[in-house]
This record gives structure tokens, sequence and C-alpha cells, in this order.
């Protein structure tokens, strides 16, 4: 299993700290590396690829360091954030260029291999100054999997897609990690990282706000309240029931919604609360819904906090 | 030979050298040289004295500097500053070997634009009387070398190789070593110039530093900034985009 | 949750989109503070510290061996300064070059490497503007460059009581030699710098232009005057790299003997001073036309 350490892992340039005490395990599968702009997700990915030294902690990969290590690229396929190639080789030569740089017995069949698994096999034999921007990026992916590595770190890949560039490149990083690859892969942009990862790291201002399951997070801070959107026979005498209830912060009766918006604090004793009051007022639940369940709101108020 | 020289790294860094507006400015400087030495051939000016003279001015003195500044710069600074190197070295490639493989493509330009043209020249002008084409050919090729070595060395280093470069060349080397002979000893030029007195005919050149301390110097320079440029590439930070 | 919010009605609030009608600048401010922010910009003022290093060491460079100059001629109380006002920027030539080759590329290189060049034009600012803006930027600074060790030079000599009129006429020559150079070399650097968004390439370019020029030169005048005994051809050679060209021009125009650097090198008199006079006149314009032709076009340049 292939999996990189992060231990305890700062980094900071004069009197900004980019990164502050992180540690972190990426395994099998995809990571995503969630944090708004200038938190601190390409300083650790540029610490994870080994081109950044760490001011504190280590980076290793299977227990061998990152830094100053270039074996470990046999292992570690980049794709790194900056458009900037040779433009003056064809797809297909650049391809070639990084198989060989591998040392890979056939290089060619290896190219081969990563331009039809990135879809680029038709526009092989253009330079790649006349690629569009989704076709760079398709490339570099091919320059990263020409050698099978066992970990993919992509910054920010799904920078200036167009929709559907970005539902190709989102359905090739589920078949790398459903292959048993460790991907990980930033973005500030919630959908992205909701549609494609199973775990998320969120970095926020350098420290590490909270990894997990999104929905796992959000049920951990306890400390907020939940808010729920609820119908029923009768709101009022279900605020009424509910707000004698300890586990309820807040009712509101919505006018225009015409609902009932209730602040849990205590989930698990709200949830169990709910229908037993309901039931014994008489009343009919026709809608019960958490409002603020997704990923923006779980980041606002990582954000925000 | 792959410990010391990458094909693929060759090949690219070649075709990025000689491939854009870089060759233009590669081809103007000795295609100048050897304009001037048609034209004085032509009027019948050039003897072994003026060869000499032109050939010392021009081609240690103008054009070695120069070109070992384009292209020890060019075979790696582009790369950093616009990040593309970063696929050269998420590789498992030692770092001197980039290092090195560069070094040779450089050696390999200085070869075709400084020294063979230098070669050429010297040759139009008076033969090769007083052995001096070969010599002065000799002596670009190998300070041509020497440049390349530190100019890479300072690619790796700074962003600013260009200008840190240009200082070294000019205030240094031309400036200071023009008003103070000390600091001859230690200008690559000076070291090249020996070089070439001692292989041209007795006192056809005369050298300001003994041929001694100039070839352990130029070994020493070259090899000393090759090893720390690889080690200090293997230090490299990629940043995002400025 | 999600079908909740779809069900909802969207309303948005007309808080009016905002016009602003009041006073607005004009191009002349436009062209004024590109001017300027171009002209701190060459001395790396409103930039991060690193940008301030060269430009401002090759200043200290150029003004502290005038310093120099001025200690000894105080010192050991000479009757004139060892040293012709017009003879300083000739003689440091190889300091000016660097400074043009390394803060030319910077005033124009910038704006093409990060496309910013439209963003430019689609203000107020017509590309006319732009372009005076820069040169005259260039102008300015390296106007600063040159005077600099001029003043220094003038001051030391008023504190040496060497005499008043005689140091102020040197200066007022200096000055104006200074202002032809700048002119020249201010049109010669953003020409070439203008052609790439390397800034690297640009540095290299400039330098180029200037050494090898300045060699060739060099090894025509050498080889005429000690080898074809033709005088006037080197004299004539000056035209064909900046600073001599502009050195030979000040010469005769403050009707100097001989060339204070070069001895055998004979200024140029009568109508050859005509000549350098109308080449500076054509290299000045041509520039100048060079950099509007390279920007009335704009792209995603």
């Amino acid at each position: 299993m292939t999996a990189i350490e992060i231990d305890r892992v700062s980094r900071w340039f004069g009197n900004v700290v980019a990164v502050n005490d992180v540690s972190m395990s990426v395994g099998p599968g995809v990571t995503g590396l969630l944090g708004p702009n200038g938190a601190g997700k390409s300083t650790l990915i540029h610490m994870m690829a080994g081109f950044l030294a760490t001011s504190a902690g280590t980076v290793t990969l299977d227990g061998v360091p990152v830094w100053h290590n270039e074996a470990v690229y046999r292992r570690i396929g980049l794709v790194p954030e900056r458009e900037a190639m040779y433009d003056f080789l064809t797809g297909w030569q650049f391809t070639l260029a990084n198989a060989k740089l591998h040392g890979l017995p056939d290089p060619g069949a290896a190219a081969q291999r990563a331009l039809e698994t990135v879809e680029m096999t038709a526009a092989k034999d253009r330079a790649l100054g006349t690629y569009s921007k989704g076709m760079k990026q398709r490339v570099k992916m091919a320059a990263a999997l020409v050698h099978e590595p066992a970990v993919l770190l992509l910054d920010e890949p799904f920078n200036g897609m167009d929709p559907r560039q970005r539902l190709q490149l989102m359905a090739l990083i589920r078949r790398m990690g459903a292959d048993g690859r460790t991907v990980l892969f930033s973005s500030h942009i919630l959908e992205e990282v909701e549609q494609v990862a199973s775990h998320i790291e969120v970095v926020v201002a350098g420290r590490h706000a909270a990894s997990g399951d999104f929905r796992a997070i959000r049920r951990l801070m306890i400390d907020r309240p939940h808010v729920f959107l609820i119908r029923s026979s009768d709101d009022r005498q279900l605020a009424a029931a509910l707000i004698a209830d300890p586990s309820t912060a807040s009712v509101e009766l919505d006018g225009r919604e015409r609902a009932l918006r209730v602040h849990a604090v205590d989930f698990p004793r709200f949830v169990a609360q709910l229908p037993r009051l309901a039931g014994e007022h008489g009343l009919r639940l026709y809608e019960v819904a958490p409002s603020d369940e997704s990923l923006e709101s779980v980041f606002s108020y990582l954000v925000a906090s | 030979m792959n410990t010391v020289l990458n094909p693929t790294i060759a090949a690219i860094t070649w075709r990025a050298m000689v491939g854009r507006r870089r060759a233009l400015l590669l081809l103007a400087l000795p295609a100048v040289l050897l304009l001037f030495a048609i034209v004085l051939r032509a009027t019948g000016v050039s003897d072994a004295e003026v060869s000499e003279g032109v050939l010392g001015a021009f081609a240690l003195g103008t054009l070695v500097p120069l070109l070992g500044l384009i292209i020890g710069t060019g075979v790696i600074s582009p790369e950093i500053d616009d990040g593309s190197i970063v696929y050269v070295l998420a590789k498992p490639l030692s770092r001197p070997t980039i290092v090195l493989t560069k070094l040779i493509v450089a050696t390999a330009c200085i070869a075709v634009f400084a020294a063979l043209p230098t070669l050429i020249a010297g040759l139009i002008m008076a033969g090769n009387e007083q052995g001096l084409a070969v010599a002065y050919g000799v002596g670009t090729l190998i300070g041509g070398i020497a440049y390349c070595a530190v100019f890479i060395l300072l690619g790796v280093v700074t962003k600013h190789a260009a200008v840190a470069g240009l200082i070294y060349a000019l205030i240094w080397e031309t400036l200071i070593g023009g008003y103070v002979p000390g600091a001859r000893t230690l200008s690559i030029q000076q070291w090249a110039v020996s070089l070439t007195s001692a292989l041209a005919a007795d006192g056809a050149v005369t050298a300001n530093v003994r041929l001694g301390v100039s070839v352990t110097l130029l070994v020493v320079v070259t090899v000393a900034a090759t090893v720390y440029a690889g080690q200090r590439l293997r230090s490299l930070t990629l940043t995002d985009q400025e | 949750m999600s079908e909740l919010s779809v069900q909802r009605t969207g309303v948005i609030h007309d808080i009016g989109y905002r016009n602003y009608d009041g006073a607005r600048l004009g191009r002349w401010y436009l062209v004024r503070s590109l001017f300027s922010q171009s002209l701190r910009g060459a001395y790396g003022l409103g930039r991060p510290v690193k940008s301030k290093i060269m430009p401002m060491f090759l200043l200290a460079t150029m003004v502290f061996p005038t310093l120099i100059i001025v200690v000894v001629t105080i010192v050991t109380n000479l009757t004139e300064l060892p040293l012709e006002y017009t003879e300083y920027i000739p003689i440091t030539f190889y300091l000016t070059a660097i400074y043009l080759a390394a803060q030319a590329p910077q005033l124009v290189s910038r704006d093409l490497r990060f496309r910013v060049v439209p963003l430019y034009f689609s203000r107020p600012l017509t590309y006319v503007d732009y372009v005076l803006a820069k040169y005259a930027a260039m102008v300015a600074a390296l106007l600063i460059l040159l005077g600099a060790p001029l003043l220094v030079m003038y001051g030391g000599a008023l504190l040496a009581d060497l005499p008043f009129w005689a140091q102020t006429k040197g200066l007022a020559q200096g000055l104006v030699g200074a202002l032809f150079y700048a002119l020249v070399l201010a049109g010669l650097g953003l020409m070439i710098s203008s052609v790439t968004p390397r800034r690297g390439f640009g540095v290299a370019a400039i330098i180029t232009v200037v050494v090898v020029t300045y060699t060739v030169v060099t090894a025509v005048q050498g080889i005429a005057i000690s080898v074809v005994d033709n005088p006037t051809l080197a004299t004539y050679a000056e035209l064909f790299t900046p600073f001599n060209l502009v050195n030979s021009f000040q010469l005769w125009m403050f009707g100097a003997a001989e060339n204070p650097i070069f001895d055998e090198l004979r200024p140029p008199s009568g109508w050859q001073g005509v000549v350098f006079a109308a080449t500076i006149v054509a290299v000045i314009a041509g520039s100048f036309g060079f950099l509007l032709l390279r920007y009335r076009k704009v792209s995603a340049l």
C-alpha cells in the first residue's frame, strides 16, 4: 500500500507561514486537497513532490523521504499547475521523451498507452504550442502516467477547463483511484472535490482544518448548529414543542417558505426527539431536510472560523 | 555513457537552443566576425598582426564572453524561468547528469558558433600564420566551455543570471581587469589568452597570466562550477507562477 | 435541501447600477502616471527589494569615481578638474550599457510577458501615449544616471573654489551631452527590448549590440589609423556604435580639437559633424517609429 506520510510539516517563507504544522496520511484512492486560494495547497503538493523543502517536519513516501531523493520519482507522477512545456515538441514526442527519461524498457509502447488513456492519440502529432488548455492538461497527465506511478499528484488540474473537459478529467481521475493508485488533487472548487474524491483534506490558512468524508466532517462539528427546514401539519405547535427541548437552540417560522427553520445544537438528541415530539402532539411531518449539508456550507463554516 | 550524457535531454536542449530567436543572436555574432575577416582580406589589410589584433579583441574579447553568456544561460535559464524544467527534474535522473548534459550541449554550441568561426576567420585573414588561427580556435573553445560552466551555475542559482553574468564579464573582466592587473588572474578571458599564447608561435600573443596558473584555474573553475550546479539543482525550488 | 432552494423564488434587489459621474482626469494624467511609474520602476522604487539592487548599485558605481575625483581635486589643490565634464560618460560607458541592458527590458518586456498591454490600451491611453511615456521615462532614468556624477563633479569643483563660470559652462555641456546620450540609448534599448517578452533575452541582445558594435568599430579604427592611415575612415567609423556616435557629436558641437580618449582619432569637423547630427536624429526618430509600429497592433501581444 503506497502512502504519503506528512508528519508535522511546516513551511515558512520569511515571515509568512504557508503551511503550519500539518500532519496527514494520503493513501490509495482519490483524495481531494481542498482549500481557498492561498491556503497552502500548492505548497503542500510541491513538498510532497520533492520540489520544496520543509522548514520543519518530514514528508515520506512509504518511509522514504521525498526531498533530495531522485529515485522516488519512479513512483510519483506529478501534473504541475504551470502551463509551460516544450512548445516545439509534438504531444507524441513529449510523452515519448518523458518515457525515455524514466528509463522505461519500451518507451514507445508506454507512451502510446499513456496517450490512449488520456484520449490524446488523435492530436499527438501536433506541436504542443498549438494545443488548447484542456489538451495540454491531458498531455501533462499522459506524461505523468507514462511510467505507471503508484502515486499521482495533480496541482489544480481543473483550472480553466470547460465542463466537458472537466467531466472527462474527473472520470479519468476516478479510474486512476479505482485502479488502486494514490491520487491527490488540489482544488478550491467544491463541486469538483465533491464529485471525485472519496476522502478530503481541508487546508485553511496553512492549517489542516479537517479530513475525512465531508459529511462525516460536518457531523463532527457539533459546536455549530445544524439547520433543518421542516414542513409539518402544524408548524407553530411543533415549534413550541421543539423549543422546550434542550437540543434545539432556536426555531423560526419562515413565512415565505411556509416552513419551520430549526437550529439544533445536539444533533443525535434532536434526530431522536423530532419524531417523538411530532408523534406526541399528533403532528405529521411532511418534510425534514438539512439545509446546510453541502460541502459548501461545511466549507464556509470552516473558512469563517 | 548515460551517467554523463542523457541523450533525450541533450536533444531537447539542442532543439530549444537553435530553434528559436536565440539562434539569430547566436548566428549574428560569428557572422559579423566572418564578414569583418572577409572585408579585411578583400581590402588587403589582413596580415598576422592584424589577425592577432582582431581575433584577440573580437573573438576572445567579445565573442566568447557574450556567446558564453547567451549559450550558458540559454541552456537552462528559460526552462527554470517558465517552469518546464519540472518535466526533467521529476524523473529518477541524477542532477549532476542533467547539468553535465547541458554543459555538453553548450560546448557543442560554442564549438559551432564561436570556435569554428574563429578558426575560419583566422584562416581567412592570415592563413595559419604563426599558428594563430588554430591557437585562437582552441582558446575560444576552452574559454567558452569555462564561461558556459560558470553561467550555467549562475542560471541555476539566480533568476538574474544574465545581468549577473554581464556584470562579471564587463565590469570585472574588462573594466577592472583593465585597471587592476591583479584582477586578471581571476579572469576567464585572460586564462584563455594564456592558453592561446602557448599554442601560437612564440611571441605572437602576449599573455598576462602564467600558463600553469591559467590551465589549472580553467580546469578547477569548470569542474567546480559544474559540480556545484549539480548539487544546487537538487534543491531547486519550483514555485507557482509569479 | 437543494430542491427547496430551487422552489424558492429569487429576487434581485435593485440598488441601482452605480455610475461614476464625477471628474475624470483625462489622458494627460494617464500619460504622466505611466511615465512616473516607469521611471520609478527603472530604479526599483515601488517594487520589491531585489529590483532595487541592480539600478542602485549601478548608480552608486557611476557616482563613486566622481567622488574620488572631487576629493583628489580638493585635497591636492588642483586648478581644474582632472576630467572634463564631457569625458566622464564615454569613459564609463560600460556601466551605462549595463544599466540600459538591465533596465530597458524591465520597462517594456514585463508588460509584454504578462500580456497586460491590451489592458493599457482599453483605457483612454493610445499607443502613441504609451510609447511616449515609456520613452520619456527611459530618457529620464538615463539622465539621472548620467547627470548625477556630473552634478557631483560640479559641486566638488565649486567646493574646491574653481572658477564658477567655467565650471558652469562645463556642466552645461556635460548635461547637454548626457541628454543626447539618453535620447539615443533609450531609443535603442527600448527598441531592442520591445521585440521579445523574455527579459533575459532583451538584456543579452542590448549588450550584444553595444559591445559588438564597439568592438568592430574599435578594430576598424585601429586598422584605419595604424595600418591603412585613413583618419577619415576612423572618424566616420564612430557613427556605428551608439556611445561613440554621441561622443563624437558632442566633441564636434563643443568644438573640441582632439578626442580625449583616443588621441589619434580626429573628432568630426565642419560638414562631418552634420552627418553625425543627422545620424543621431535618424536613430532617435527610427527607434521611436519602430516602437510606434510595434505597439500599433495589439493582439494578445
